[in-house]
């Protein structure tokens, strides 16, 4: 089957590898690189290099924003250690990602799917991107509002059709997978779009080779899709994975981390410790955690997903 | 095509750059000696201050004053930011549950000295209400500016159906052992889905339509709308030496058994579950569709329930507990002068002017609050019944003196934190309320550790 | 080239309608509630209609009902300048979103099609940006902007986003590297400079992602809440998502003004719609020109 899809012998190599072995103007680049990279450099090192090693240099300190810190060495990491609350916001945040980007990441290259293969209409890639342009603490208010148990339209529907109203928010079972269906609501069209922009790099011939090959939309999707939308693909579950672990917005307005703790995600566990708290220094300590656990799962996923090279070679 | 991306581009930074010059000189504008920055959070009382501002200005044609308004969540964010990178505002409005924090950082200005010297007469307000903010150190912080209690809001087409009058309603009286007479009206005003109420044969208890009692939360470490004064007239107390304890009483039976006796209603159905009401926009929704037969309440939501058209609501006093007596936790906010200010004495002129009865009236014929200023109180008084309230219920206990203050602590985050997810337990019924004693545990741990 | 009807067709077609249809019912039902009056909402949960129908929400977004006039139907006490916000918010978002783009695509294009030493670590180093957590830059990069004077302009606002975000770059180098290699060298044959490969080959084949970029980055910059209420409270540069605020809960257990929380989402959201409208024929006819890699 690949053997029928390959591309033609002047299009090999068409993904430029940054592998590739050096040709003649190798070295000469660097010098254009710099310049190129200048802005964003200067951008990069302000406002991200820069607040980051003091957020790690504060995780060894005890600060209360309040007043000056103190280095305490190791002490903050010590307590994480022994926090209940630390490791069960990791739990809680871990269930939240599974659900929000696996039904995301599933939807969305479905719609992607949907947009590219049976549709082109511009109308419906507009709808699709609306609920993303509604700000995430207004589209958790909505939700907060349509979901809510006595007044809210979801539950009356609920009602109408026979079923008991369900306590969306306030059951400690149904909480993290409420707040990552309303994500999975806002993003997944933002997320299919971005699908779609890789589905678009797809040369046509390839479709059309597949075409005359007979085969079925589905075994395309598998064999031909799939497989040359990688590099679109993991850099979506990447971006949505991380984004995902950062989840804030929607647990402030609605459960504010419960029931109990429920809902207590490590970014809003990290939040409360800082600014209503004020307990600075065990905050970017536990920030500072996440930023290696989010480095962690990134690489792995870059890696698992680049194991299997097979693009259009 | 490349040609007006390429201009696109360079107007884009041309545009930049001329927003960086252009902000520039909004960044360094600076605002007069005079000019007092004065932060609220409270939108609907954006006009009446505006009204005192601008009398102010009046008065002192020296001073002015610049008032920044942030929604509640916003506003303390930006108060600690504004701490941090020495740009928050000269005077702002106080809540018992921060400034305590503040106050032990040496943000917030002590005003003694500024009292002392220009002969503020502390008497004029409400009575206790002045000292509610001198801190843990003996300090004073603030200049009150309102004051708040408690009661039970209910519909009055609902008492009216369950033929409960409003003497009733207005004796009631309480214990943790079978509810009094409180739970009887509770129990008459639940209703089941076949229309038969909770002090009927046959009441269906998992299939309520109205409940008789609805509730916010679980109350967290003060209770203030949920369970403060049931407590209070169980002879309980919040801490050793109140308000600024350091050993708390969470674990006391008093407190237990309180709890277990509240939480039971969700057990008899005469209040929806935890899970009910913790998924819900906000209590006064759901009364405000008629799913409740009463809710407590404080009296800065007057306005909010005004506005619930569709339902008739009227007041009724907290009941009399096992002490013989009712009580209500009795709050307040005040305006306190950031520490790092460069305009102390505008600052502190602004701040008499609103702790003073020229002021407190203003804010009294608003009929939003009610004034700490006890001779502005009649025109408050005046100003609600216009909209319909008789506000009395909230005022008894403060004429009586039978209130108790809010659990002021700079720890109270802490405590919070601890307390919330803990009721939260109890109240869904993954933990018993002697669990509250592991609670009470950890909190003094705590305080203990923060000394 | 029209494909006949068959069973999988069809279950597709099913599954985009009840897709939009699960996409669109939240955005009528914000419409509904824009619509009602907001002290009769909580007591006509079911009534798919507004309730009582009225203007009076969008005309307390657009500033054009009195503050007593807002107050009786449930509104806030604060003024509103509809159209002064706007203009903030345009520029604000325009100059994000062309800087931003411009910035990251020169970025990526040293990242995805030249070769130097360490590249592959440096741009790993610009990726580890994205897992930065917001409170470690939120208040230093504050503290920046008040100590270059730039609270309270444009300037302040825009200056963290104009330069780069990690994603920004991340999505570029993801398509600068599908651009074929031949091209390129064919275009150097001719004598072109890395400037004119960069602004005459790169760019214009990637317009589709481009443009997706755009719209994306548009979008946040135009809904971005938190910083520009730090930095940007002045009414001469304060955009519309900050104003808007006055239709959250202002104390702490009040609740929102339903009504003109809604009202204010939709028209806020209107002028991006229409750009969405503008650029997706855009993207769609670049997708004839990526074609021919």
């Amino acid at each position: 089957m690949t053997a029928t899809i390959k591309a033609p012998p002047n299009r090999r190599r068409t993904h430029g590898d940054p592998k590739a072995p050096p040709k003649a103007r190798s070295r000469g680049d660097l010098k254009v690189a710099m310049i190129f990279l200048a802005p964003a450099t200067l951008g990069f090192v302000v406002f991200y290099i820069w607040p980051t090693l003091r957020g790690a240099y504060l995780s060894f300190t005890e600060y209360s924003l309040l007043a000056s810190p103190n280095f305490n060495g190791l002490a903050n990491y010590e307590r994480m250690v022994q926090d209940s609350f630390f490791w069960n916001a990791l739990v809680v945040t871990v269930e939240y990602v599974v659900i929000n980007i696996g039904v995301q990441t599933v939807l969305a290259v479905g719609i992607a799917m949907l947009m590219y293969r049976l549709t082109q209409s511009i109308t419906v890639r507009a709808v699709v991107l609306l609920p993303y342009l509604v700000a995430n603490v207004v589209v958790a208010l909505v939700w907060y509002w349509m979901l809510d148990f006595q007044v809210g339209i979801v539950n009356q529907f609920l009602t109408w059709v026979g079923i008991d109203p369900v306590a969306f928010f306030g059951e400690s079972a149904y909480a993290i997978p409420t707040i990552a269906g309303i994500n999975v609501w806002r993003h997944m069209g933002y997320t299919a779009l971005l699908v779609f922009a890789g589905l678009q790099t797809i040369p046509k011939y390839v479709y059309e080779a597949a075409e005359v090959d007979g085969s079925t939309e589905w075994k395309t999707f598998w064999r031909i899709t799939l497989p040359l939308l990688r590099p679109v693909l993991v850099m979506v579950l990447v971006v949505t994975m991380i984004g995902s672990f950062q989840i804030f917005d929607t647990v402030a307005v609605t459960t504010q981390g419960g029931p109990i703790n429920a809902s207590r995600v490590i970014y809003y566990y990290i939040y409360e410790r800082a600014f209503t708290r004020f307990d600075f220094g065990y905050a970017s300590a536990m920030a500072l955690v996440l930023f290696a656990i989010l480095a962690l799962v990134s690489l792995l996923q870059l890696r698992l997903l680049r194991a299997k090279e097979s693009d259009l070679a | 095509m490349t040609i007006s991306r390429r201009s696109l581009l360079k107007a884009g930074l041309a545009g930049l750059a001329a927003s960086t010059v252009a902000g520039c000189n909004n960044g360094a504008a600076s605002r007069g000696d005079g000019e007092v920055i004065y932060w609220l959070w409270d939108s609907a009382q954006l006009p009446m201050y505006t009204e005192c501002a601008n009398l102010f200005h009046e008065q002192n044609p020296q001073y002015s004053v610049k008032i920044e308004q942030y929604g509640w969540n916003d506003y303390w964010s930006k108060l600690v930011t504004g701490f941090i990178s020495d740009t928050a505002p000269d005077v702002f409005t106080g809540h018992s549950s921060k400034y305590p924090l503040f106050a032990d950082k040496g943000l917030v200005l002590p005003i003694d000295d500024y009292v002392a010297k220009d002969n503020v007469d502390l008497s004029i307000y409400q009575k206790g209400l002045a000292d509610r903010w001198i801190g843990a150190d003996g300090k004073r912080y603030g200049l009150p500016k309102d004051w708040d209690t408690e009661v039970y809001f209910y519909n009055s087409a609902l008492t009216d159906a369950a033929g409960i009058s409003a003497e009733q309603l207005n004796s009631m009286t309480w214990n943790p052992q079978d509810g009094g007479t409180f739970e009887k009206i509770v129990q008459r005003l639940t209703v089941d889905s076949k229309g038969r109420r909770g002090d009927q044969p046959g009441f269906d208890k998992d299939n309520v339509k109205v409940y008789g009692l609805g509730y916010a939360d679980a109350g967290g470490g003060d209770g203030q709308t949920s369970w403060s004064w049931y407590a209070a007239t169980n002879g309980w107390k919040y801490s050793e030496g109140e308000p600024w304890g350091t050993k708390f009483f969470y674990g006391d039976p008093k407190f237990t058994e309180t709890i277990g006796w509240w939480r039971s209603l969700i057990t008899k159905g005469y209040m929806p579950t935890y899970a009910q009401a913790k998924s819900g926009v906000d209590v006064t929704t759901s009364f405000g569709a008629g799913k409740y037969g009463m809710t407590p309440n404080g009296s800065w939501m007057l306005g909010t329930y005004a506005g619930l058209k569709q339902v008739k609501t009227k007041l009724a006093r907290l009941p009399i507990g096992p002490i013989g007596k009712r009580m209500s936790m009795m709050n307040g906010l005040a305006d306190t002068i950031w520490a790092g200010t460069t305009r102390r004495e505008a600052s502190w002129a602004w701040v008499k002017f609103l702790g003073s009865q020229t002021a407190q009236d203003i804010v009294a014929k608003a009929g939003v609050v009610f004034p700490a200023v006890a001779a502005s109180m009649p025109a408050a008084k005046a100003a609600f019944a216009k909209s319909g309230w008789d506000v009395t219920p909230f005022l008894e206990p403060v004429e009586a003196g039978d209130v108790f203050p809010y659990p002021a602590n700079p720890n109270a985050a802490d405590v919070t934190a601890v307390m919330t997810p803990a009721m939260d337990a109890v109240m869904s019924f993954e933990a018993e309320p002697s669990s509250l004693i592991k609670a009470n545990n950890d909190v003094n741990k705590i305080l203990s550790a923060s000394d | 080239m029209r494909k006949p009807l068959n069973v999988g067709r069809i279950a597709a077609w099913a599954s985009l309608i009840v897709l939009m249809l699960v996409t669109l019912f939240p955005f009528y039902w914000m419409l509904r509630t824009a619509l009602s009056d907001n002290t009769q909402l909580p007591g006509h949960p079911s009534s798919l209609l507004p309730v009582d129908t009225t203007l009076g929400a969008f005309k307390r977004v657009l500033g054009l009902s009195t503050v007593a006039e807002a107050q009786a139907q449930g509104g806030s006490g604060a003024s509103v300048d509809f159209w002064l916000y706007l203009r903030n918010s345009l520029i604000v978002a325009t100059v994000t979103t062309v800087c931003q783009v411009f910035f990251s695509a020169m970025a990526a294009y040293a990242f995805a099609r030249l070769r130097w030493r360490g590249r592959d670590q440096v741009f790993a180093l610009f990726l580890s940006a994205l897992m930065v957590p917001p409170i470690f830059t939120l208040l230093p990069n504050f503290v920046l902007i008040k100590n270059l004077g730039l609270l309270n302009s444009f300037a302040g606002i825009i200056l963290p986003t104009a330069f780069m975000t990690p994603f920004a770059i991340f999505f570029l180098r993801q398509f600068f590297l599908g651009i074929s290699r031949e091209l390129e060298e064919a275009a150097m044959i001719d004598g072109a400079g890395h400037r004119r490969i960069f602004f005459g080959l790169i760019i214009p084949m990637s317009a589709a992602p481009i443009a997706t970029l755009g719209i994306l980055t548009y979008i946040n910059s135009w809904n971005d809440y938190m910083w520009p209420l730090l930095v940007g409270q002045q009414e001469n540069v304060r955009v519309l998502t900050v104003a808007l605020g006055v239709f959250r809960s202002q104390t702490p257990q009040g609740g929102p003004d339903w009504a003109g929380l809604m009202a204010g989402t939709l028209v806020a959201a209107l002028p991006m719609i229409i750009l969405f409208l503008a650029f997706a024929k855009r993207i769609t006819n670049s997708i004839g020109f990526s074609g021919i890699k």
